[in-house]
C-alpha cells in the first residue's frame, strides 16, 4: 500500500541521512516511522499550506533525537522542500539534530531533552480546552524517556483536567542508550502504569499501520480521559541488520551499508 | 484606624495588582506548585477558569506553562524562589527562553528570607544562574510597591521573565514617590565618596550603611539595582562617574551575582574604578538562626558593612579587604 511505499521511502532516507551527516540515534528514528506516517497520512488535522493554523492538530516529538524521521515526513507531506533534508546538520541548515524553535514549518517546538514534550503538550491541551477548541494534541515518547520523573507529572495532571484530546504515544522499542529498557528500570507493565495514572491506555504494533490509524482516529474515545497508546516496536525497524540491534543507537552506516539497506526497502 | 501602617508582602502586593490586570486580560492565567497566598486565593474564587495548581511538580509547570503561551496565553508560574530556578533550570533554558516564550516566573524568598530552612529554601544562587539564560529579564524588587508596579511591567513585556521576591514585612521605600521602575534601576540617595549598589531587601541595608556612613563623613550614595537582567548600563555607569568608587552589597553568593555583574561591566566599558564586592562566600548555611543572625555572622549586617566599607577605603591599594 502507498504509505508502506511511503515508511520505505522515509526509512531509506533516514539511513542516508545519518550516513551523509555522521549522526547518530538511526535506530531510535527508525522505530517510530511507522506512527509518523500514520500520524500524517490522514489522522493530523493539518495543512502544510497552513502550518499555522489555530484549529491544526499539534504534533509534539518529544523524543527530539528522532528528529531525521519527523524532517523527512514534514517533507513527503509537504511542509517544506524534499531537497532541505540534504542540508541536514550541515552548517546554516535549519535542520539540527534535536528540532529547534520554529526551525520548519510543521514542527511545533522545540525538543532534545528528553521528559519535556507531555508537559508542553499538556499546556496545549489545556489552553484548547480552556478557549473551547477542538483540536488534538498529539505527544511522541520513547519508552526510555519514560525514566524521567516530568513524564508522570504530567501523567498525573492531564487526568485531572480531563484532557481527552491529548494523545501520548510510547514508542515501546524496548532499548535504551545502554540497554534493554525493562532491565534499567521497572518500566512493565506500561499499559497499567498509565491506565493507573487516569489515562485510557491501549497496546498496538507499532509497525502496523491500519491497526495504528484505526486507534489514532478514535481521538477523543468517549472515555473522557486522555488517551496513553503503547506502540510496540522494533528498534532499527525495516532494515534487518539494524533491527533490535542496539547498536544502532550509536553506530553510523558506511556507504555499503546504505547500499544494503536501500536493496532491503527496495528503495533506488 | 489603627496608626501602624500594615507594609503588604512584595508578592502579595503583585498579586493584587495582577488580579486587577487578570479581570481584564483573561489570557492570564496564573499556575501555582502548590504554594498558596491570601492574595492568590481571589483568582481562585474569582477568576478560576485562570488559576491552575498543578501540584509539587515544577518542571511539569513550566513546560506546561509554555505550551499554553504557545497558544497565546500570558502565563505566571509561581513557586518558592528555589523552585522556579535551580529546580527547573533546564525547563527554563530550553522551554521558556530557548524558544523566548512571554513567561513569568515568580519566585517567593529571595537571598534568606526563609532563614531557619536551610539550604533547600535559601535563594543565594538564583541570579547567577538565571542570567545565563538568554532572553530572560531578572526582575529583584526592594519593596512593595516596586512589586506592586512589575505586575504591569511584566504583563506588558513579552519577554521571558523571572521576579524574585522577599517575604513580608520588609518596608516600602517609594512610598508617594513618583516612579515609573521602567529605567531598571533608582538612585536612591546621591553621595560623591563612594556608590552603594544593591538589590532586594539588601538595599535597605545600604541606606543604613550610608547613614552610618555619612556619621563619619563618607558621602554614600545608593542604588536600587531593581533590574538585574538587563543592566541599565549607561544610567549606571552615569552615577558611577559622580562617585570615587563602587561597593556591591547582596545577599547573593559572590560567584555570578550583583558584584560579578558590576566587575563585568567595568571590566567590558573600561571602568577603572575601585570595586568593593560584598556578599555571600562560597558557603552554605545550615546554622539555626534568624536571618539577622546569619547576616551578622557572615558580615552582611550595617555595622559589618559599614566597617568593612571604611577600612578598604583607608586601604592604600584597595585591594579587598
Amino acid at each position: 500500500m502507498s504509505s508502506d511505499l511511503t515508511a520505505r521511502r522515509i526509512r531509506a532516507k533516514l539511513v542516508e541521512l545519518s550516513h551523509q551527516a555522521r549522526t547518530a540515534h538511526l535506530g531510535s528514528s527508525l522505530s517510530c516511522v511507522d506512527i509518523l506516517v500514520a500520524l500524517y497520512s490522514g489522522i493530523l488535522n493539518i495543512d502544510p499550506a497552513r502550518p499555522a493554523d489555530p484549529g491544526r492538530d499539534r504534533f509534539i516529538l518529544s523524543k527530539g533525537h528522532a528528529a531525521t524521521a519527523l524532517y523527512a515526513v514534514l517533507a513527503a507531506r509537504g511542509f517544506f522542500p524534499e531537497e532541505l533534508l540534504e542540508t541536514y546538520a550541515k552548517p546554516g541548515s535549519p535542520l539540527a539534530e534535536h528540532p529547534a524553535p520554529a526551525c520548519v514549518p510543521g514542527v511545533e517546538a522545540a525538543t532534545g531533552s528528553l521528559g519535556h514534550g507531555l508537559s508542553l503538550g499538556l499546556g496545549f491541551a489545556l489552553a484548547a480546552k480552556i478557549r473551547r477548541e477542538r483540536y488534538r494534541v498529539f505527544v511522541l515518547l520513547s519508552d526510555g524517556e519514560c525514566n524521567e520523573g516530568t513524564v508522570w507529572e504530567a501523567a498525573m495532571l492531564a487526568p485531572k483536567h480531563g484532557l481527552e484530546r491529548l494523545v501520548a504515544i510510547i514508542d515501546f522499542n524496548k532499548w535504551q542508550a545502554t540497554g534493554r529498557s525493562c532491565d534499567i528500570l521497572a518500566l512493565e507493565p506500561l499499559k497499567e502504569k498509565w491506565e493507573a495514572f487516569g489515562w485510557s491506555a491501549s497496546e498496538v504494533d507499532g509497525h502496523d499501520l491500519p491497526a495504528l490509524s484505526r486507534l489514532l482516529k478514535n481521538v477523543p474515545d468517549g472515555s473522557g480521559k486522555p488517551i496513553a497508546l503503547i506502540a510496540h516496536t522494533v528498534k532499527g525497524k525495516g532494515i534487518s541488520f539494524m533491527e533490535d540491534d542496539n547498536n544502532w543507537h550509536y553506530r553510523i552506516p558506511d556507504a555499503a551499508e546504505v547500499s544494503a539497506a536501500k536493496a532491503e526497502l527496495g528503495v533506488a | 484606624m489603627d496608626d501602624t501602617k500594615f507594609i503588604i508582602g512584595m508578592r502579595d502586593a503583585f498579586f493584587n495588582s495582577l488580579f486587577e490586570i487578570a479581570r481584564k486580560d483573561r489570557n492570564v492565567i496564573i499556575i501555582t506548585a502548590d504554594n498558596g497566598a491570601p492574595s492568590l486565593d481571589q483568582f481562585y474564587e474569582k477568576l478560576p477558569g485562570q488559576y491552575i495548581n498543578v501540584g509539587i511538580a515544577e518542571q511539569q509547570m513550566i513546560g506546561m506553562a509554555c505550551g499554553m503561551a504557545f497558544e497565546g496565553k500570558k502565563v505566571y508560574t509561581y513557586a518558592i524562589a528555589p523552585f522556579v530556578t535551580a529546580r527547573v533550570f533546564e525547563q527554563n533554558k530550553l522551554d521558556v527562553c530557548a524558544m523566548n516564550l512571554p513567561i513569568v516566573n515568580l519566585g517567593v524568598g529571595a537571598g534568606y528570607a526563609y532563614d531557619i530552612m536551610g539550604p533547600s529554601h535559601h535563594t543565594v544562587e538564583d541570579i547567577a544562574i538565571m542570567r545565563t539564560l538568554p532572553n530572560l529579564k531578572i526582575h529583584s524588587p526592594a519593596d512593595s510597591i516596586t512589586a506592586a508596579a512589575l505586575a504591569g511591567i511584566t504583563h506588558r513585556d513579552r519577554a521571558p521573565q523571572y521576579v524574585r521576591f522577599d517575604r513580608s514585612g520588609i518596608p516600602n521605600l517609594y512610598e508617594g514617590r513618583k516612579e515609573s521602575f521602567e529605567d531598571g534601576l533608582i538612585e536612591i540617595r546621591a553621595g560623591g565618596d563612594v556608590c552603594l549598589i544593591s538589590t532586594g531587601v539588601m538595599v535597605h541595608q545600604a541606606l543604613k550603611v550610608s547613614d552610618a556612613l555619612k556619621a563619619v563623613g563618607i558621602r554614600a550614595g545608593v542604588v536600587d539595582l531593581h533590574r538585574i537582567k538587563p543592566v541599565n548600563e549607561e544610567k549606571l555607569l552615569g552615577i558611577l562617574e559622580r562617585g570615587r568608587c563602587a561597593v556591591t552589597l547582596e545577599e547573593h553568593r559572590l560567584a555570578g551575582g550583583l558584584g560579578s555583574i558590576v566587575a563585568e561591566l567595568f571590566a567590558d566599558r573600561g571602568v577603572s574604578k575601585s570595586l568593593l564586592r560584598i556578599g555571600q562566600g562560597d558557603v552554605f548555611v545550615f546554622e539555626l538562626g534568624g536571618r539577622a543572625e546569619i547576616w551578622k555572622k557572615y558580615g552582611l549586617d550595617a555595622e559589618s558593612v559599614t566597617n568593612r566599607i571604611r577600612t578598604w577605603m583607608d586601604s592604600p591599594k584597595r585591594a579587598s579587604v
